[in-house]
This record gives C-alpha cells, structure tokens and sequence, in this order.
C-alpha cells in the first residue's frame, strides 16, 4: 500500500551525483527510485545508515541528503504533460526498515521539474 | 581453475601412458585475455578531457573509470559503460562549451556519463551518454529525447546554435 502523502521522503546524494556546483537530473530519473521515510527513521540517523550502505568505493561520499514531501512529488507529477501519478511504496529492507521505492518512471523532464523542489540536509562536520 | 583430466589407459598397459588433454574451461579465453589496457590515445582522451571539461571534470571521469567498479554504489549501479564513454568521446571532440559555463560531469546508476551545463540564458543543458546512444535534454524548451551515436555531430550542430 503506498505511503501517506502527508509523509516526508528522503534520497542521499553521493559524490557521483554531485560535484560541489551542480546536482545530477539523473539523481531522479528512471524506475524504483530508492528513497527512505522520515517517519520511521529520523533524518539525524539517516547519515550513518546511508554512510554505511552506500560509500562505496570510498572513494563516493555521502555529501548531502535531499527531502521532499510526498503529496509534492504527487502533485510535481500530476502537472507534468502526461501527468504521471507517482507513488511511494514500502519496501522495508535488514538495513534500513525506512527503506521505500517510487516504482513509476520519471523522465528527465519530470526529474528536472522535482529537483528545484527538493529541500537540502548539509552533512554534519562531525561525520 | 587449471585441472589436467588423465585419460583412461587401456587395461593391458603395465605402464600406461598418461595423455593429457585441457578441460572445457580451459579451451576457452581466459579471463587474462580481456585484461583492460591503456589505449595508445589514453593521453590524448585525458588531454581531450582536460581541455573541455577543466581539471574537476577530467578527475570526475578518471575516478569514475578507476574506482567505480561492479559493486559500486549500493550494489544495483552499473559500471561506467564502455560504450558510453565511446560516445562520450566522440562527443567531447566535437563540441565547444560556452567558455564562462564549465560543464558538470556524472556517473549515473545505469553505468551512463551525464554532463550538464547552461546555456547563454542559464537554461540547463543536460546529456546523458548511455550503451546505447545519448538522452539529452533542453531546460528552455522542457524538450528530451535520445539519439543514436552516429547522430552526435548533428547533436553538436544543434547544441552550438543554443
């Protein structure tokens, strides 16, 4: 069963898909999008799960996490020309019990329409 | 694996004498064969590099060609295609950046290069080489759409009027 829309989302952003100026489209294009829900884990734990997970090779860097709002996307998809109507659904995993997947297609085109809407978590210094 | 498989004596050699043949796998290509070695060009393809996509971009393309093995990323992300980095190339050659809009290079989860950069009205420009040709996109028109390699001049053509 897709997730509330009143729920926020989270996708990490990794070196290969941000250079320091610009963000990749690409971050949003494409089938299964891996994203991970605010309320079952809370943003501040998200660093480490994702660092963990996904800075490999060492050499790719968890630099920032990139939040959205689900009833947003839907709505970003429904004015896009032909309105897609995107959902998140659940997909729990041993790492990350937050985990969830956005099983529709994303063009670049509707890509390019959610990243200006993303809100942008710095990583800590601490980390 | 190396394994040598005797072949079976007949039953009145008091001393049989063993034959060898290779096994299967070892008729085969090895795995030796396909090691990756420099092209004599390499140095031309990092200059090429350099000079189109400055020294952030050409260290981007290296470690994604050096470090971004099968495996990468949380498991499901592709290594950068070679076909795509062909193409890529090809494109590189051809093309004039605006010279105040370095481009931005990235490796996508397809195994794909991604370079984006603005055009003379800061409009996104965005292509996305692939295996099997190059996904563009033009931010001032809300236009995408994919060509084949062979279409890349025509693509450059119509790059250098934006």
């Amino acid at each position: 069963m897709p997730i509330s829309a009143q729920e926020d989302i989270v996708r990490a952003i990794c070196s290969d898909k941000w250079d320091g100026q610009r963000l990749s489209p690409s971050l949003f294009v494409g089938k299964n999008i891996s994203v991970s829900r605010l309320a079952i884990v809370p943003l501040d734990d998200h660093w480490e799960m994702f660092r963990s997970h996904v800075e490999k090779p060492p050499e790719r860097r968890l630099e920032r996490i990139a939040e959205i709002n689900v009833g947003k996307l839907q709505t970003i998809g429904g004015e896009q020309a032909p309105s897609v109507h995107l959902t998140v659904e659940p997909k729990p995993e041993v790492w990350n019990q937050a985990h969830a997947e956005i099983p529709q297609n994303i063009t670049r085109g509707l890509a390019n329409k959610i990243l200006p809407q993303l809100k942008f978590h710095e990583r800590p210094k601490s980390l | 694996m190396n394994t040598l498989v005797a072949s079976q004596a007949t039953a009145d050699d008091r001393w049989p004498e063993a034959t060898y043949r290779l096994s299967e796998a070892l008729q085969e290509r090895t795995r030796s064969d396909s090691v990756h070695r420099p092209a004599p060009d390499e140095a031309e393809f990092e200059d090429l590099l350099f000079r189109k996509l400055g020294r952030r971009g050409w260290g981007r393309v290296l470690q994604f060609r050096k470090y971004y093995t099968p495996g990468w990323g949380t498991g499901v992300e592709k290594p950068l295609s070679p076909k795509a980095l062909g193409g890529f190339s090809r494109f590189l050659g051809q093309v004039a950046f605006p010279k105040d809009k370095e481009p931005s290079v990235f490796l996508t989860d397809r195994g794909g290069l991604e370079v984006v950069w603005e055009d003379a009205n800061s409009k996104s420009i965005q292509l996305e080489f692939t295996s099997s040709g190059v996904e563009f996109y033009h931010e001032a028109k809300d236009e995408e759409g994919f060509i084949r390699f062979e279409e890349i001049p025509s693509l450059v053509g119509r790059i250098a009027t934006l």
